[in-house]
């Protein structure tokens, strides 16, 4: 809206431009896919299954020239190295980069669509101008994301051919359709940016929204075949022990962690997307120098944040049936991922996402600040804190304690009497829902800051909202404290679902009920928006940062938990980067990652803003 | 009353008195009071967030944030407090360098052992010259609970006499690891009491960890120095099973079961 | 710019936060590196197979068991034997040219005398030659596969680390070996073959055999009449010859014998005069 007009012709190169190095991505994507399937699929299809197969094990060990249909296996020599590469750490980072800007440029289109869908309905028109403005932000991001997807699909063929051509053997048919839907993404995400101001009117903003549906389902559909492949890789279905592919795409799509994964990645992805946009929105409002600009930078960061915590709130319970899930599947993969050498990185998650909570929190907190009626509430805020802090304090506690000799002997074992039933799941859980609660109840605050109710039974209504989130506390904690201290394991696990719907059951009715008290409410005070501090745009920082950090650890630990399987149980990991890493070197891995991905996502970011400058060189082109 | 005198004193100072008194009210109650004291590596962590939420719940407004800068901005710029400057800017960096120096002091202390206390099983390990799958290993007398109650509870007895005989010189009689032998052992015996021990795991880890005891342990959980007996030298199969029967019935602990 | 910076600045800070607290604030644990791979591409045989075969030789076809054992203390017990190997090869009585543990265990099998445990050698020649047979020859005949089953035994029952490779071919072994041992076997032909089958001159000087552990059957025709021979071979404990001691000779050849081949082993030796 207030940037500068740029020529049609200019905007039609850049579109054509952008199109055509779309198609390249896309084309560089399915290249490695395509030829790997049609060099598979090929014999296959003239009746010679097994020797295409004998073929692909035939260089696994040349020793052995009996045709095997299952699984290659390795030995050191299949493992190309390069000098002064770790092929290991290369993929990894690389892995982990496309992941993060796939997660990006997924998750942005979902609440863009949200967004416009809510601007439409209300007609206020700066619900699709800051729509469009997320969605130019990801859109660099986009081709960025091809790239580093191309990158990762040759650096699996460079580094690990066995590993490749055999998942491209077992997931021929969904990666073949995976590379066609590239085009319909790209198209759809192109559409709908660059019509987006074309499209406007009663009929055509319908036909935008519809486009920006495709776009979602093609995009969400992609993530899901890439999960497929992942997930196959930890429990692995549709081949026989031996890793034989019996012929059924989709048994070895649907997996048994597929959906859990799936569900936990698109909740995962929207909260992170909203953090990212989050931070581009509070550089954006540092550098600004105009208050208009401040007002709007404020607005979005806001409104960033608010997605990244709606969608923050569910994921734990995500991740808790994952892990569930994982357990249920195998307990040796159950206790590498709980008890062994990971336990610790449950303490690290804990810090983090403890980060996230504190500092979503500390930025609502301070944008009561945006008006003068807030002033009535802060006395409280003191006690979520308290609250908050307590609940992640129980969080992070580790079950077993990094104790000196003396400590040691002091306790009279490893356990400690009263901090050591706080280590175990139960304990854990209500620690969390209890943090989703208050921050739920931060917002609540926030909501209520400048204005007062006029309707006649406020004070009943406020009543009953006190007495919702008492009675959902008292039930988290004796669902807690009796179902897991008191009973048998299967109502430890059970447990956390009544406490989960317990918490959700209480935000969502309150938020009903307030959304009613404070209809027609009166504003006391106005909203100021630009009038926030600085120190709140680094709590946004923060959770961007957290998020990406977080998200590059669990990586690790999901892939680790694989320990020397490329495929579980079907195809061992022979080369010489087998072991699983210490979490320290991850963490240092993790952390090079995200000050990579940060620096891409800056340049990205400023690539964006360079569309809107203009240089005029005096006397360089001819009058 | 109070309340006005607290107001008085500075925000940063009150903040300071708000996280010592958080440590000391901690340190009083779990050392003095309750007989455990904290462990010092999980009261670092503890005092940074109390650190960071105190932090937090006093900048969240504009005028709380500048109460707090106000002594720091003042000792910076005010330059009244110039000889305060200087003695806070030669102690700062001493107190960094007298940290590290104490941090660094090699001591007499035996270094941190850490162990794995339940390490991740095998998928398949071997004992009684049988290989057990982990994944599918059942404990074959569960199925009298429901079917043979009667039967069961004279199971569940048999697994006590072998207990008795056999376990609790080091587990105690009362399951809570603190038998005759116990203050003898580092790592110290199990205590089934705990709801972190065995009402975490599923029976076939249980006999997985007693049939081939200590050293059994994969190496993920050296060093190898627990006491715990290889016990498919001394017990039969149907023993062991029997055995942990009786741990989950005498502790009225269920074994961790996702079916159903 | 300064905005941009003390960003970029906070970012490191934070990043530095969460790389510190995973590298110092939690303790470092090395994960186990992953296990050994079984070879399981020849046959379908797991190491664990392959062990258990070698145990099978060592008790039955090897006739190991014979002398290695706890009661007779014809030969060095073997229960410590992965441990003991390797200060054999620094030892400088050893003329053997092995270099490691697998190496001398399969010399020991091949060539018993490039080690003779003191003690344990032939009589009179100063514990310089060994009294054991080569197992690959004679009438024990051991394949390359059986003595590498054996070696992997030996490793495994004396707790070090089996480095034996489960060699190609290893599976017809392991098949010859259970149809001998089952019921159904097809009678032997001839007395020589089955005396080669039952390993009797690993201990007795018979058919060409230097066994020493045993009285020297070579004249025993001359001595003693066909009931006394069959009575040795059933119940070899009935009559003990002068200079010998009993329990040394397995008590089942009645068992795993059939009667037409027990009489044409009398027979046999009942002809040797």
């Amino acid at each position: 809206m207030n940037g500068p007009r740029r020529s049609r012709t200019a905007r039609g190169g850049l579109r054509a431009g952008l199109l055509l190095l779309s198609a390249l991505m896309a084309l560089l994507l399915a290249l490695p896919a395509l030829s790997g399937a049609l060099g598979l699929a090929n014999p296959a299809l003239a009746g010679e299954a097994s020797s295409a197969a004998s073929e692909v094990v035939g260089n696994a060990s040349a020793a052995t020239a009996t045709p095997a249909p299952g699984a290659p296996k390795t030995t050191l020599a299949d493992y190309p190295r390069i000098r002064g590469v770790n092929s290991r750490v290369l993929v990894w980072l690389v892995a982990q980069l496309h992941l993060w800007f796939a997660a990006f440029v997924l998750a942005v289109p979902i609440f863009v669509f949200i967004i416009e869908a809510i601007g439409m309905k209300t007609r206020d028109k700066r619900y699709d101008e800051m729509a469009y403005e997320f969605i130019k932000v990801s859109i660099t991001a986009y081709s960025l994301t091809a790239i580093l997807g191309g990158l990762l699909l040759f650096s699996l063929l460079v580094f690990y051919p066995q590993l490749t051509a055999y998942l491209t053997r077992v997931f021929k048919e969904s990666m073949f359709y995976y590379a066609l839907l590239f085009f319909i993404e790209s198209a759809a995400l192109y559409l709908y940016y660059y019509g987006w101001h074309w499209l406007q009117g009663p009929f055509a903003k319908w036909v935008h929204l519809t486009i920006g549906l495709v776009l979602n389902a093609a995009g969400t559909t992609l993530m899901f075949l890439a999960n497929a492949w992942v997930t196959f890789m930890m429990s692995p279905a549709g081949v026989d022990s031996a890793g034989a592919y019996l012929g059924d795409p989709w048994a070895a799509i649907h997996n048994y962690l597929w959906n859990p994964i799936n569900l936990h990645r698109f909740i995962a992805n929207i909260a992170y997307g909203g953090s990212i946009v989050g931070a581009y929105a509070a550089f954006r409002f540092l550098t600004a120098t105009r208050a208009e600009d401040k007002a709007h930078y404020d607005w979005m960061g806001y409104t960033a944040n608010f997605i990244a915590i709606a969608a923050l709130l569910p994921l734990p319970f995500a991740g808790y049936y994952l892990a569930a899930e994982i357990y249920a599947y195998s307990q040796q993969m159950g206790i590498t991922l709980m008890g062994g050498i990971f336990a610790w990185l449950f303490i690290i998650q804990a810090v983090l996402i403890g980060t996230l909570f504190l500092s979503a929190n500390y930025y609502l907190w301070c944008g009561m600040g945006r008006s003068e009626g807030a002033a009535r509430y802060n006395r409280f805020i003191k006690y979520i804190v308290i609250v908050l802090v307590g609940a992640f304090l129980v969080w992070f506690t580790p079950h077993t304690l990094v104790l000196t000799n003396e400590e040691l002997k002091a306790l009279g074992g490893p356990y400690h009497t009263y901090l050591g039933p706080l280590g175990i799941m139960p304990a854990k859980n209500t620690a969390v829902n209890i943090m989703i609660l208050f921050t739920a109840l931060s917002f609540l605050i926030y909501r209520r800051a400048n204005r007062v109710p006029t309707v006649s039974w406020a004070a009943r209504g406020n009543a009953i909202q006190v007495a919702l989130y008492g009675a959902g506390i008292l039930n988290i904690f004796f669902l807690g404290i009796y179902h897991g201290y008191f009973t048998n394991t299967v109502y430890k696990v059970a447990s956390s679902i009544p406490q989960v719907m317990t918490t959700l059951i209480v935000i969502a009715a309150s938020l009903v009920i307030d959304a009613f008290i404070y209809r027609r409410a009166r504003e006391i005070a106005p909203l100021r928006w630009g009038r926030i501090p600085d120190r709140a745009q680094y709590a946004l920082f923060l959770l961007a940062i957290a998020f990406t950090w977080l998200m590059g650890l669990m990586g690790y630990i999901r892939s680790g938990i694989r320990q020397h399987w490329h495929v579980v149980g079907i195809m061992r990991d022979n080369s010489a980067d087998a072991i699983t890493p210490t979490l320290g070197f991850a963490a240092n891995v993790v952390s090079a990652g995200t000050i990579l991905f940060m620096a891409l996502v800056i340049f990205v970011f400023w690539l964006s803003e360079l569309g809107a400058r203009k240089v005029q060189p005096a006397g360089y082109w001819q009058e | 009353m109070m309340g006005r005198l607290l107001s008085r004193i500075p925000a940063l100072l009150r903040a300071a008195l708000v996280v010592v008194g958080i440590y000391l009210a901690a340190t009083a109650i779990f050392s003095g009071l309750l007989g455990q004291p904290i462990p010092a590596s999980l009261m670092t962590m503890y005092m940074f967030f109390v650190i960071v939420g105190v932090f937090m719940a006093f900048t969240f407004t504009e005028e709380g944030a500048r109460a707090m800068a106000a002594p720091i901005r003042a000792l910076v710029e005010n330059p009244a407090l110039r000889p305060v400057r200087n003695i806070v800017f030669l102690l700062v960096p001493l107190a960094a360098g007298a940290f590290t120096y104490t941090k660094m002091l090699p001591s007499l202390e035996a270094p941190v052992e850490l162990r794995t206390i339940h390490p991740a099983p095998p998928s398949t390990f071997k004992a009684y010259g049988k290989r057990y799958d982990l994944l599918t290993l059942e404990n074959p007398f569960r199925k009298y609970e429901k079917e043979d109650p009667e039967r069961f509870r004279a199971l569940v007895a048999e697994g006590g006499k072998i207990y008795i005989r056999n376990c609790q010189f080091c587990h105690g009689d009362k399951l809570n690891g603190r038998g005759p032998f116990a203050p003898a052992l580092n790592p110290v015996p199990l205590n089934f009491q705990d709801v972190g021990t065995i009402a975490q795991l599923q029976e076939s880890y249980l006999f997985w960890r007693i049939a081939t005891g200590g050293p059994g342990l994969p190496e993920e959980a050296a060093p190898w120095i627990s006491s715990m007996p290889v016990w498919q030298n001394f017990l039969k199969e149907d023993e062991i099973w029997k055995v942990i029967l009786f741990l989950y019935d005498y502790t009225g602990h269920r074994p961790r079961a996702w079916e159903k | 710019m300064r905005q941009f910076f003390s960003v970029v600045a906070f970012t490191l800070l934070t990043i530095g936060f969460f790389a510190g607290f995973s590298n110092f604030g939690i303790p470092q644990i090395e994960p186990a590196p992953p296990p050994k791979e079984e070879k399981i591409a020849l046959g379908a045989m797991t190491m664990e197979d392959f062990i258990a075969l070698g145990e099978r030789i060592f008790k039955g076809k090897g006739t190991c068991t014979l002398c290695h054992n706890p009661v007779g203390g014809r030969a060095p017990l073997l229960d410590q034997i992965g441990k003991v190997a390797a200060k054999r090869l620094a030892d400088p009585r050893y003329k053997g040219e092995a270099r490691d543990v697998e190496g001398y265990l399969h010399e020991s099998l091949v060539k018993p005398s490039a080690y003779v445990v003191k003690g344990f050698g032939k009589k009179g020649t100063g514990d310089t030659v060994s009294p054991m047979p080569d197992v690959s020859g004679g009438s024990i005949g051991l394949s390359e596969a059986e003595i590498a089953a054996v070696i992997a035994y030996l490793q495994s029952a004396s707790g070090v680390e089996v480095t034996v490779e489960i060699p190609a071919g290893a599976e017809p072994a392991a098949k010859a070996e259970k149809e001998t041992a089952g019921e159904g076997r097809p009678l032997y032909a001839s007395a020589e073959e089955a005396m080669r089958e039952l390993g009797c001159g690993a201990c007795h000087k018979v058919a060409g055999e230097q066994g020493e552990v045993g009285p020297d059957l070579t004249h025993i025709g001359a001595k003693r009449d066909r009931a006394y021979l069959r009575r040795a071979i059933l119940d070899p404990n009935a009559d003990i010859a002068e200079g010998f001691e009993p329990d040394q000779m397995p008590p089942d050849y009645g068992e795993q014998l059939y009667a037409k081949e027990l009489e044409m082993i009398v027979d046999y030796l009942a002809g040797l005069k």
